[in-house]
């Protein structure tokens, strides 16, 4: 239970870096934002 | 020369080059680092490695994440102005005790999570509209904070770095709270008076009215504090009745406090704070994954070790500044990473001193590591908090704080057993 | 379309396919390396036999049972508690691949906590898999992590509160199956598994209970056996056996205060003879230098060398390095002893068991040579 929250959360978090990561004006902005998600996107669908 | 030495000075030029040369993003900067290194080794690019040292933080970037988003949630709730409002009301009279019981304030939700993040990022926004109305200038609130926020993470009842230096020596978590407390309050009440009495004490009444907003309190009533306060009960319930309730865990707590605060105060666009909220916190969470990688190939190529092996190196009487220096300068890429990774050869190295104050010394100054760029993460977030741009100007104001807190944790560890003596 | 929403796209697509790069790799850690049955091998059980709980969770593991023609005492190995630890989980392997019970049972579980093989601890910089020659090729193992994979348990709290006797550990530690004990039907993961062995040893009736690990080079409880106070007339019988012929092991008594801890918990949770022994392993270590495969087999590692010189470690540390043969027949060593030891004690708890590869054996021929060929 309480670890579908917990993806639920890091679900939350990964789509408002999306939404960040395409707003965001210099690519190396977008760069930053993209290393965030892959640890996020890993732990959504609990591979890692 | 090791070869590690190589690898290493490669690395650090590297995010040198990167970070001031470049631009980049520290983050972007420290991955790159971590890739150069990974390649001088002879281990290739090796992904895997790379993406496995961002894990060491999966947990702290969603503390970090949903703290953000609760912050701005209760600042666009009109939560944070109310508070502050009545707090000054009240207390106005005696700034001394006023400016301590605020710094017991800011230090609460580190002593119960062991987060300096989490206390910088709800305490200290709850009380720095309270600093700064009181006169005291934006760098020193900051500075403030963020050192209340440290000491409340050393404070009992929960001390994550001792945990973790308890961990790798098989020593309870036991005994703790005297010496601990004796360790951070004093720090905390000296640090609050040093930076912001002479301002406080200045200010009047009148000036200070001014700028008071009771409209929210009247509109809203005790309704708008609720966020706050379920924030605050849920950290503290968790811990004192864990049989009934279960563990939620900080990210969870935060954003039940967030789903709260979208309801009880001013409306706001919810979308557009969430948004904000992760858009503030991207920097530093990049910096994060970007430090785990760095540990990762520091680990990897045998960096980390050639760190760890010539820190314990230096003969007793220079053990101690070896201590000063490298616990916080390592602390500078995290400092629970610091107390771990530091922390526990130098217990090691102090097995003859008493290992309870000693492992509160070491936890004590393994909390400078949040004051370290690049990572800083208590000086950083403070300086969010109130506003500083640079938050550089915040560091520098906690240079004295930061050398008391040095300096008191080498004497603690130097009269370990001279202390237990009495305490216990 | 935007210059920026075409760089995004870019950008997206690249961490997808790091994503799904470094997920495979992740992944393959799931992938059981064999374990050949053994001559003595008369049955393999699932641990969920003991507590149905753990039935098609990944706390499941498989028990090895070599039972003798003759009725007699019984051992447990625990092997795989911490599978960041190699030695204690190839000397299970060796026992069940080789050793033969006349009288009484042996109980193995290699992976003792199965789900921390398949992830690594990060920022450990560990390899995922070693490589052992044997004269029919090549036999690989994982290297896996101390705990449970998050994946299994998650998130962890900010303090490990062990149910039992209220003791605060570091969060991280909710995942340590040697802090579980005695276990909880109803608690976590971890806590389940531990439930299951403590079920299984009062079950079974098993008499000993050895718990197989590997320490720090800077760790003080090194090249040790630690006892539960009812077991401490058989260590100390095991500590003289090992010394007399030249195998440096120190002796220490499980602390009281300590809890969660096999050597504690099954001791005072059930009627068996509680121990745990601890070899050199530098690949867990907070000093050593460059990580890899090598490390973990052989323990050369010059930051070790240099630590030793400064007389920072609790066992001697040469450019020889502590070789894994030599760590996993310190292990086999101990537990014959151990098995020889109890019989001698009680008469009603003799066994006899034959095909353990002697120190000087396993020592001068290698692991390899006590492998079977993977069919």
């Amino acid at each position: 239970m309480i670890t579908w929250i917990y993806r639920l959360i890091v679900l939350l978090v990964s789509i408002f870096v999306v939404v960040n990561l395409v707003s965001k004006e210099k690519i190396k902005d977008q760069a930053n934002a993209v290393i965030v998600l892959i640890p996020l996107l890993l732990r959504l669908l609990m591979i890692k | 020369m090791y070869f590690e030495l190589i690898i290493f000075l490669v690395m650090v030029a590297v995010f040198m080059i990167g970070c001031f040369k470049f631009k980049l993003p520290v983050g972007i900067a420290m991955v790159l680092a971590a890739i150069s290194g990974s390649l001088v080794s002879g281990n290739g690019i090796s992904v895997r490695h790379l993406i496995e040292g961002s894990f060491g933080y999966i947990d702290t970037i969603l503390v970090i994440a949903t703290a953000m988003i609760f912050m701005k949630v209760v600042e666009a709730s009109g939560a944070l102005h109310a508070l502050s409002s009545v707090i000054i009301n009240r207390f106005h009279k005696r700034p001394a005790i006023l400016l301590i019981f605020l710094m017991l304030v800011v230090m609460f939700p580190g002593m119960i999570t062991g987060s300096s993040t989490a206390a910088v990022l709800t305490a200290g926004s709850l009380v720095a509209p309270v600093f700064l109305m009181l006169g005291i200038p934006a760098v020193n609130t900051a500075a403030i904070i963020a050192v209340g926020g440290m000491m409340g993470m050393i404070a009992p009842p929960v001390n994550v770095p001792v945990m973790i230096i308890g961990s790798g020596i098989d020593m309870p978590y036991v005994g703790f709270g005297l010496p601990l407390l004796l360790m951070s309050v004093p720090i905390a009440i000296f640090t609050v008076l040093f930076l912001g009495h002479k301002y406080a004490h200045k200010t009047s009444y009148a000036e200070l009215k001014e700028n008071l907003d009771f409209d929210l309190d009247k509109k809203y009533g005790l309704l708008v504090y609720l966020p706050l306060f379920v924030v605050l009960s849920l950290m503290l319930l968790t811990k004192i009745l864990p049989q009934y309730i279960p563990n939620l865990g900080l990210p969870l707590i935060f954003l039940l406090g967030s789903l709260i605060g979208i309801f009880t105060g001013e409306r706001f666009n919810i979308f557009k704070k969430v948004k904000e909220a992760i858009s503030d916190a991207l920097p530093v969470l990049g910096i994060l994954v970007g430090v785990g990688m760095f540990i990762q190939i520091m680990t990897l190529t045998g960096v980390r070790g050639l760190i760890v092996v010539n820190s314990i190196s230096l003969p007793m009487a220079l053990l101690y500044i070896g201590i000063a220096i490298t616990i916080p300068l390592f602390g500078a890429i995290s400092s629970y990473g610091s107390a771990s990774v530091l922390g526990v050869p130098f217990i090691l190295a102090l097995l003859s001193q008493d290992q309870i104050i000693t492992a509160g010394a070491l936890s004590l100054i393994a909390s400078l590591g949040d004051l370290m760029p690049p990572t800083a993460l208590a000086g950083l977030f403070a300086a969010q908090v109130v506003g500083v741009d640079n938050y550089v100007q915040v560091l520098k104001k906690t240079a004295v704080p930061a050398i008391v807190i040095n300096v008191a944790g080498i004497i603690f560890i130097i009269f370990a057993n001279q202390l237990a003596g009495i305490l216990f | 379309m935007k210059r920026k929403h075409i760089s995004a796209i870019i950008i997206l697509i690249g961490a997808l396919i790091v994503t799904f790069y470094s997920g495979r790799m992740f992944l393959s850690m799931y992938q059981e390396e064999p374990i050949v049955t053994g001559p003595g091998v008369s049955s393999v059980v699932k641990l969920s036999t003991y507590f149905p709980g753990l039935e098609g969770s990944y706390g499941d593991t498989d028990v090895y049972i070599m039972k003798g023609r003759e009725p007699g005492g019984s051992t447990l190995v625990l092997g795989g508690t911490h599978p960041n630890e190699p030695a204690a989980y190839i000397a299970s392997v060796v026992l069940i691949e080789n050793v033969v019970v006349k009288k009484g049972t042996l109980y193995v579980i290699p992976r003792s906590n199965r789900s921390a093989f398949t992830h690594n601890d990060p920022q450990e910089g560990a390899p995922q898999r070693f490589y052992i020659e044997t004269p029919f090729g090549e036999r690989w193992f994982r290297f896996g992590s101390r705990a449970t994979n998050p994946v299994h348990q998650w998130p962890d709290p900010d303090v490990y509160i062990h149910a039992a006797s209220g003791q605060q550990l570091s969060g991280s530690e909710t995942r340590n199956l040697n802090r579980g004990y005695p276990g909880r039907a109803d608690g976590t993961f971890t806590e389940q598994v531990c439930y299951a062995i403590r079920n299984m040893i009062n079950t079974e009736g098993i008499d000993l209970s050895i718990d197989l690990h590997e320490a720090s080079p800077e760790y003080p409880v090194i090249n040790a056996i630690v006892a539960h106070e009812r077991a401490m007339p058989i260590a100390a019988d095991v500590a003289i056996t090992m010394q007399s012929n030249e195998v440096n092991i120190g002796l220490e008594p499980s602390p009281v205060n300590l809890r969660g801890l096999t050597h504690r918990e099954l001791g005072d949770s059930t009627e068996t003879f509680a121990v745990l022994m601890e070899s050199a392993n530098a690949s867990q270590g907070r000093l050593r230098g460059r990580t890899d495969e090598a490390l973990v087999l052989s323990g050369v590692d010059p930051m070790y060398e240099k630590a030793a010189d400064l007389g920072r470690l609790f066992v001697p540390y040469d450019e020889n390095g502590h070789p894994l043969e030599v760590r996993v027949a310190r292990h086999l060593f101990g537990i014959e002893s151990f098995i020889i030891s109890m019989s001698s004690y009680d008469g009603n708890k003799a066994m006899i068991v034959s095909e353990i590869p002697s120190y000087q054996n396993m020592v001068s021929r290698g692991v390899g040579a006590y492998l079977l060929p993977v069919e």
